[in-house]
């Protein structure tokens, strides 16, 4: 663990020195992630600025849903985003073997390499509007709370990395699995508003089978003091469910592969 | 290979240029289709994705709606949900582009290839994107039915408002391409074009009208939305389409667009021109 771990913090370095090889675009890519974040809450302003309430949510009630939502994947798309190209960049190519023959768990090897800078402009994003919302709430951050949105933005990015792992897993069989796993995130679109919006399907798809209502809705009901019951909680357990699927799953998969033969 | 520049003498020489121009320009468009085809994900993964967004937009327009008066910004709810479907639809028209292959031809090298290509460089991008625009109709127009049947989306039964929609398609997508040519020759100087590409798409989302009808933004923002030409390929269509703007306007509209594809278009020209003196092959 203490190895990978002084592995990790190395292999982070050097990622970002490959990264600021390029800073145009490094500065680009973020200034990109603030902006189409912040499109994306524009429409949420413009249209709220002429209805008073969503379903009996208030525009800074709604801010912090989307807000929570941003975080939790920012973290996940910053240090796992090399989840998607599994497939495509590693299986499909044969660069897989290259992992293969290494000294270290292979999963772990393509997450180290792995440092999606166009997250750090999600990040900002997301607390911005977490901050500005609590804020116009008067919603005060008492260490209680400030506790519980660690918990609920760590919860929320291991449900998105969850979902990234269990579709990527899928590139043992079907080779490029990246369209898979962009489907199934594509969900998180649901998640930025509240889910009492939507029909019962939809509610019951987001919070028991691609559960992104853990990283939204559901913590941003329970700091609002809503009443949430046991579900500001459940979804450490989801998170853990879903990833050790996911591992086992890694591991059903990588018995199986046997090379592109390229 | 070069043979083709040569300036034709003779009414046959003349002809015979001609088909050989039509024969390479119809060779890109089929090959472009090909591969556009070739992939499967590819052909199912837009569907997907597009049915979830128009989804999660139609329930959102819904709450908002019951929480409001009968009309919004002068739209009823029934508009709004028939504009914002189709425009979920049309604003891929500004994330499909070809600003990543620019990029990819000049990491790879192969820029100094594509130039010396005895056919205009410009006109083939052209082509292959018009190529590109049938597959997305094909594509899309199997979704129409899955919409109107699920989803009430109402489209209009006059001939003529169709073909002034096709029109302004036609335009709009004109408009994106000259536009796109001046952003891809960025890459002449950044060489990575990722940053360029997302900070494009994310404009154009918002200021197309593809998130929310123009109608119902504030007058500052409507200001602000015709000083960029992206609403000419989402919105101005739509609106068209959907009747906000009446089939009388239609060669007002039209002459706007056009006015859009001469001035890009020569801008886009001049850019080039400029940027390709800065061309640098990567590891070549």
């Amino acid at each position: 663990m203490k190895r990978y771990l002084k592995l990790y913090g190395w292999l982070l370095l050097q990622q970002i020195k490959i990264k600021l090889e390029y800073p145009v675009d490094f500065f680009l890519s973020v200034i990109s992630q603030i902006f189409i974040q912040g499109t994306g809450f524009l429409t949420i302003w413009v249209v709220m600025a002429q209805v008073p309430k969503l379903n009996g949510w208030n525009f800074y009630e709604v801010a912090l849903i989307y807000g929570l939502l941003t975080l939790s994947f920012a973290v996940s798309v910053t240090f796992t985003s090399n989840l998607w190209f599994i497939g495509y960049t590693y299986i499909r190519s044969g660069d897989f073997d290259r992992l293969l023959v290494r000294p270290i768990d292979p999963l772990f090897h393509v997450v180290m390499d792995t440092l999606n800078y166009s997250g750090f402009g999600d990040f900002i994003s997301g607390f911005i509007l977490v901050i500005g919302s609590t804020l116009a709430l008067g919603l005060t951050w008492t260490p209680a709370r400030l506790l519980y949105l660690a918990f609920a933005v760590l919860t929320g990015a291991a449900i998105f990395v969850g979902t990234y792992l269990i579709t990527a897993d899928t590139a043992f069989w079907i080779m490029d699995s990246q369209p898979l796993t962009y489907s199934v995130f594509k969900n998180f679109e649901f998640a930025k508003y509240p889910l009492s919006v939507f029909p019962r399907a939809i509610q019951f798809l987001l919070t028991w089978l691609i559960p992104y209502g853990f990283a939204s809705y559901y913590p941003a009901s329970y700091l609002l003091g809503r009443d949430t019951g046991p579900m500001a909680w459940v979804g450490v357990v989801v998170a853990v469910v879903l990833l050790f699927i996911g591992r086992r799953l890694w591991f059903v998969g990588l018995r199986r592969y046997s090379g592109t033969g390229s | 290979m070069n043979e083709v520049i040569t300036r034709p003498r003779t009414e046959a020489a003349l002809i015979r240029t001609v088909r050989r121009t039509v024969a390479a320009y119809s060779a890109i468009a089929s090959i472009s289709l090909k591969e556009a085809f070739a992939y499967t994900s590819r052909v199912w993964v837009p569907f997907v994705i597009q049915f979830i967004s128009i989804v999660v937009f139609i329930y959102f327009w819904r709450a908002v709606y019951a929480s409001s008066g009968s009309t919004l910004g002068g739209l009823s709810l029934r508009q709004t949900l028939n504009y914002v479907i189709l425009a979920q639809i049309l604003v891929q028209l500004w994330e499909a582009g070809y600003i990543g292959l620019f990029g990819y031809l000049l990491r790879q090298g192969q820029m100094g290839l594509e130039l010396v290509r005895p056919i205009d460089f410009q006109f083939q991008f052209y082509t292959r994107q018009l190529a590109l625009l049938l597959y997305f109709i094909l594509q899309r127009a199997l979704l129409i039915p899955v919409l109107w049947l699920f989803f009430g989306l109402q489209l209009p039964s006059n001939p003529w408002v169709w073909v002034a929609f096709g029109i302004s398609v036609l335009l709009g997508h004109a408009v994106v391409f000259f536009f796109e040519w001046c952003i891809a020759c960025l890459a002449f100087y950044t060489t990575e074009v990722g940053g360029l590409y997302q900070t494009r798409t994310a404009l154009a989302r918002f200021f197309s009208g593809s998130l929310v009808p123009l109608a119902l933004m504030p007058a500052w923002l409507q200001a602000l939305t015709g000083f960029f030409p992206f609403a000419q390929a989402v919105s101005v269509p739509i609106s068209l389409l959907i009747g906000i703007t009446p089939l009388t306007e239609a060669p007002r509209v039209w002459l706007i667009q056009l006015l859009w594809v001469v001035g890009l278009g020569v801008l886009s020209r001049l850019i080039f021109r400029v940027a390709i003196r800065k061309v640098t092959v990567q590891g070549g």
